[in-house]
């Protein structure tokens, strides 16, 4: 495999032929030359990897000559022959550079270990910086990496790596398709467009399919569940920088907090192998989002120099498969050159570009947030995902189940789902919290300028056009969007950094099996499920924190959690009977199983209300959870001030929990109020809205916290009325609901501005929703 | 206890039944161990009138046809439209775009004095309808989906999305890209792009999606060269025009 070029200057014809022949011979090409002199000529024109230069007595002409090479091609590694090895001179070569020097006459041996050596540390200065990190540059200048890291390989060569990868793996590359490239498997090198300008989907496919089976389950009385995580192992082929920093943002994603199994697999068992995009398309503004080039992210990445590749180590898995694969040989100078060459003339070849610079884009996105650009510019929207379904960094997904026809077998799978479908953010009562066509079009530009990046230190656009040459409304592009909303404050990008997968505890998928020990009517639409946790664990919850309840094959639905921690093992759910699951639920009995993932969420902020007056207002059946937190606060009623509980209801047949509400009427440590707004013949208590029952509370301002779950529309009038008692924004808290999908902040669907309700949510203080516009209070 | 499904058919091939039976022997035994079919003339000679589920092919097109469905309305606690006839008014509403003496001149000619017409509609024109298997035909796995789901007294999975979606999940080059024009990004998604991944383009067969931008889809038809009129042509086939025209 080693193809190195040495060049010989000699004037002892005797010497220097038989050098030549045997450097030949253990398979160096080799050059020779009589004199030092026109040395520069040769060197000049073409590039060695080794010189071995004869010095004579004094040598000052060599010593020179010596000089004036390495100021030519610095990579040049030098080794003189002297017969007189004097102190000075010897010294003297050292300071130019040399390697090392043989004494006359020359034991073959020697000079053999000399020159292996040097080989084998021009190789190991490859190895040895295949890990070292560095920074993604800006200046073209800085971009070319340098020859340590870097080989070169034939395209002959190149081909006859594929050929044997494919004798042993899939292989999917870039192919040419009706006038576009698309990835696809490949069967031969030939099948390969290596010089293509941009795919019509990306290559992220193949770590995060359209459709996915999480787990396969069999819903009879064992409710047998197990992980689907199904992998092929394969070499993507072609990979431009840019799709290579998009899989950068998918690892971040998926591998680091709540580690995704069924990408980690997937990952894990691919090789990817870049190629420097040199014929950008139209629509890229890759330079302007940083992801023309990267440092990272391959496994190996080639850059096409005309004849052949400059090939690039990036991983240990990389160096074995060129070592294993491939013949490859040290680049020559002139190789390295011509890269830096074809990589300078891709960089003249972009058409668009960013007139700010990238670490403004958030700054201008959070000063645009009521522009009317949202509204007008999305008129035209078709909402119809092309944008977000061709992205090589989006990633939300639906979790839905599919059930055999013998109503027993199933699965649960993930498939793609986007922010600017109609329905990506709508809950099972019916409610859309992104109902209109500018919030969502505003909602996936925020992700890509400045949500993404604030969560994982990445932007979330790479600028590889594929949005707007998939719009044809023509709006998608970022690049478009940041361009017109362009103002003058600076933000600084957060650093990149290599991905490693967190420690997997346990599939994040999986539902633990829990049994329903009883099922009480509350009222005509409502019921609470007592349960136990088939492990016999405590569920370990918080007052406010969520499950992830799940009937296989039907589906599963975020319940927030009605009873306290502190009463036993089991807990309960109280549950509206609203969507497919709710519904399903309704119809389960005692001693029926279900799954459980959590619990989610964070709850209240249960430090922060110890030793303070308290004001708990449920509305509605936002009773459900502020029961968790009513029932912790009267098991620990010692730790707390005034306890005031208010609760509003539209019918006296809607009120919930009945038994207790008549405990906390009559209990001395707790004032309780109650209302309704349409009462029934019989009704004795208050009539009216829930504000009405603040007035009839002593606020102390400095010492009262208050806790509100109710309907979106109580909030804001309940909010408003605490505001003129003067109650601080930090002493308020809400719990919101959304569509939580995943509960591990992943699918996108509880996306809140920036946040994701099941990580940082559902309970927010009123300052965390002021500076979340899409809370709208 | 068996839910009973009846089928009964309206105006139209018939294509959309035929599909129906088209499931492979162990699904069908499957299927016959959920559901008892009581009424099926395309397969069987039995009939019943006594069904919970009754699914209707075809467009109404007859006033006897309008007395009919109202009939296996009052019948079924379920109504499942079958079809893009049954769903959307499918093909047959094309004679929509004549008056109904031509229609039947040119089909029955000098005969046309036998038959009566009344301008094609979809079921729920008539009738309340409480789920819709979509397509022409539909496939049979969306008619499985949709049975499983009643089973399981669950909403069925039925995309409110436009067809681009499942289109770029298929990884297809762009219909417009290639110089052509498609109804997908208004068009109800639910078919797997079949019609693009197998060449062609979409032809609304679906129908549209729940808050399809008409406006912009227009433009874009014209902006790749289609007249007003061929625009409207476009959306005829199926009859999402009567829609678009709205």
């Amino acid at each position: 495999m080693n193809e190195s070029s040495v060049l010989i200057i000699e004037s002892d014809p005797i010497v220097r032929d038989s050098l030549c022949e045997w450097l030949k011979s253990t398979g160096f090409d080799v050059t020779c030359a009589e004199s030092a002199e026109g040395i520069v000529k040769i060197v000049e024109k073409r590039d060695f990897n080794i010189a071995i230069m004869d010095v004579r007595l004094h040598g000052e002409t060599q010593l020179a000559i010596l000089r004036e090479m390495k100021a030519i091609r610095p990579w040049i590694k030098s080794i003189i022959i002297t017969a007189y090895p004097q102190e000075e001179t010897v010294l003297e070569a050292k300071k130019i550079g040399i390697v090392d020097y043989v004494v006359k006459p020359i034991d073959l041996d020697d000079l053999q270990r000399i020159i292996h050596g040097t080989i084998e540390s021009i190789y190991k200065d490859n190895i040895n910086a295949i890990n070292i990190e560095s920074s993604v540059e800006s200046s073209t200048e800085d971009l070319i990496p340098g020859i340590k890291k870097s080989f070169a390989i034939s395209r002959d060569n190149l081909a006859l790596m594929v050929e044997n990868l494919l004798k042993e793996t899939e292989v999917v590359g870039v192919k040419a398709k009706q006038g576009k490239y698309v990835y696809d498997k490949i069967s031969g090198f030939y099948e390969l467009s290596l010089d293509y300008d941009v795919t019509v989907s990306p290559p992220t496919r193949y770590l995060l399919p359209e459709r996915e089976t999480l787990l396969k389950f069999r819903t009879d009385n064992n409710h047998r569940i197990e992980p689907v995580i199904k992998y092929t192992p394969r070499v993507i082929m072609g990979v431009h920088p840019y799709d290579i920093k998009a899989i950068e943002l998918l690892d971040e994603v998926f591998m680091t907090h709540n580690p995704d199994p069924n990408y980690i697999a997937r990952r894990e068992n691919t090789v990817i192998i870049g190629v420097d995009c040199l014929r950008p398309s139209p629509g890229s503004f890759a330079p302007s989002m940083g992801t023309n080039w990267t440092e990272t992210g391959f496994d190996l990445l080639l850059t096409d120099i005309g004849n052949s590749y400059i090939i690039k180590i990036g991983t240990e898995r990389g160096a074995e498969i060129l070592a294993k694969y491939a013949k490859y040989r040290l680049p020559t100078g002139d190789e390295i050159v011509r890269q830096k060459k074809v990589r300078g003339e891709a960089l003249s070849r972009y058409k668009l570009a960013l007139d700010i610079p990238r670490d403004r884009i958030p700054k201008i996105l959070e000063d645009s947030y009521d522009e009317p650009y949202w509204e007008s510019r999305s008129i035209s929207c078709l909402s119809c995902g092309s944008c977000v379904m061709v992205c090589p960094t989006c990633y939300c997904f639906d979790v839905r189940d599919e059930i055999a026809l013998n109503l027993k077998d199933g699965e649960r799978f993930r498939c793609w789902d986007g922010c600017m479908l109609v329905d990506f953010a709508k809950v099972a009562s019916g409610e859309n919290f992104r109902r209109d066509k500018a919030s969502r079009f505003r909602h996936r530009m925020f992700r890509k300028g400045k949500y993404i990046l604030e969560r994982y230190g990445k932007l979330g656009c790479v600028g590889c056009g594929r949005c707007s040459s998939a719009c044809l409304a023509g709006i998608a592009s970022p690049l478009e969007a940041f361009n017109s909303l362009a103002d003058n404050i600076r933000l600084k990008e957060a650093a990149t950094r290599v991905v490693q997968p967190a420690k997997q505890e346990q599939d994040i998928y999986i539902p633990e099996m829990a049994e329903i020990l009883s099922v009480r009517q509350l009222t005509e639409k409502e019921k609470v499920f007592e349960l136990k946790l088939k492990s016999g664990k405590q569920l370990g919850h918080y007052p406010g924190q969520f499950v992830s309840l799940s009937i296989m094959g039907v589906g599963e639905a975020p319940l927030s959690i009605s009873s306290s921690p502190l009463r036993g093992k089991n807990f309960e759910l109280a549950v509206r009977s609203i969507g497919d699951v709710t519904s399903a639920l309704h119809a389960l009995k005692a001693g029926a199983t279900v799954g459980i993932r959590g619990p989610f969420g964070n709850g209240f902020p249960l430090k922060a209300f110890e030793g303070r007056d308290l004001l708990l207002i449920a509305g509605g059946i936002g009773l459900f959870p502020l029961r968790s937190l009513i029932q912790y606060v009267t098991d620990r009623r010692y730790d707390y001030g005034k306890v005031n509980i208010l609760y509003g209801c539209r019918a006296p047949a809607e009120r919930v929990f009945t038994d207790e509400l008549e405990l906390w009427k009559n209990s001395k440590d707790i004032d309780y109020h109650e209302t309704v707004d349409r009462p029934c013949e019989g009704w004795t208590g208050n009539v009216g809205v829930i504000t009405n029952l603040i007035d009839k509370v002593e606020i102390d301002v400095k010492k009262t916290m208050v806790a509100i779950v109710g309907p979106p529309i109580m909030y804001k009038f309940v909010i408003e009325k605490l505001k003129k008692r003067d109650v601080p924004d930090a002493h308020i808290y809400l719990s919101l609901e959304r569509r939580m999908k995943c509960g591990i902040g992943k699918c996108g669907h509880c996306q809140i501005n920036s946040i994701y309700t099941c990580q940082e949510g559902p309970v927010f203080s009123l300052t965390q929703l002021r500076s979340l516009r899409e809370a709208v209070l | 206890m068996k839910p009973k499904v009846a089928f009964f058919d309206f105006t139209g091939c018939e294509g959309c039944q035929l599909d129906a039976l088209n499931l492979e022997a162990e699904d069908l035994i499957d299927l016959l161990n959920g559901i008892d079919i009581v009424n099926f003339r395309e397969v069987m000679t039995e009939k019943a009138d006594n069904y919970d589920i009754a699914f209707v092919e075809g467009s109404i097109t007859t006033e006897g046809e309008i007395e009919r469905v109202k009939k296996i309305r009052e019948q079924a606690k379920i109504v499942v439209a079958l079809g893009a006839c049954a769903c959307i008014g499918g093909i047959n509403c094309l004679k929509n775009h004549v008056p109904m003496e031509e229609a039947l001149r040119i089909v029955y000619g000098k005969d046309a004095h036998y038959y009566n017409t009344i301008p094609a509609r979809p079921a729920d024109a008539v009738i309340k309808v409480d789920y819709y298997v979509r397509g022409c035909p539909p496939a049979t796995s969306e008619l499985v989906k949709v049975i499983k789901a009643l089973l399981l007294n669950k909403k069925p999975d039925i995309p409110n999305y436009p067809v681009c979606v499942e289109c770029k999940m298929a990884g297809n080059i762009c219909v417009y890209e290639k110089g052509q024009t498609c109804l997908g990004p208004v068009i109800r998604a639910g078919c797997n792009a079949v019609c693009i991944n197998s060449g062609r383009y979409c032809w609304g067969c679906r129908g549209l999606v729940d808050e399809p931008n008409i406006e912009s889809q227009k433009d874009i038809l014209t902006k790749y060269g289609l007249t007003a009129e061929q625009v409207i042509e476009k959306f005829k086939i199926y009859d999402t025009c009567s829609e678009v025209l709205k």
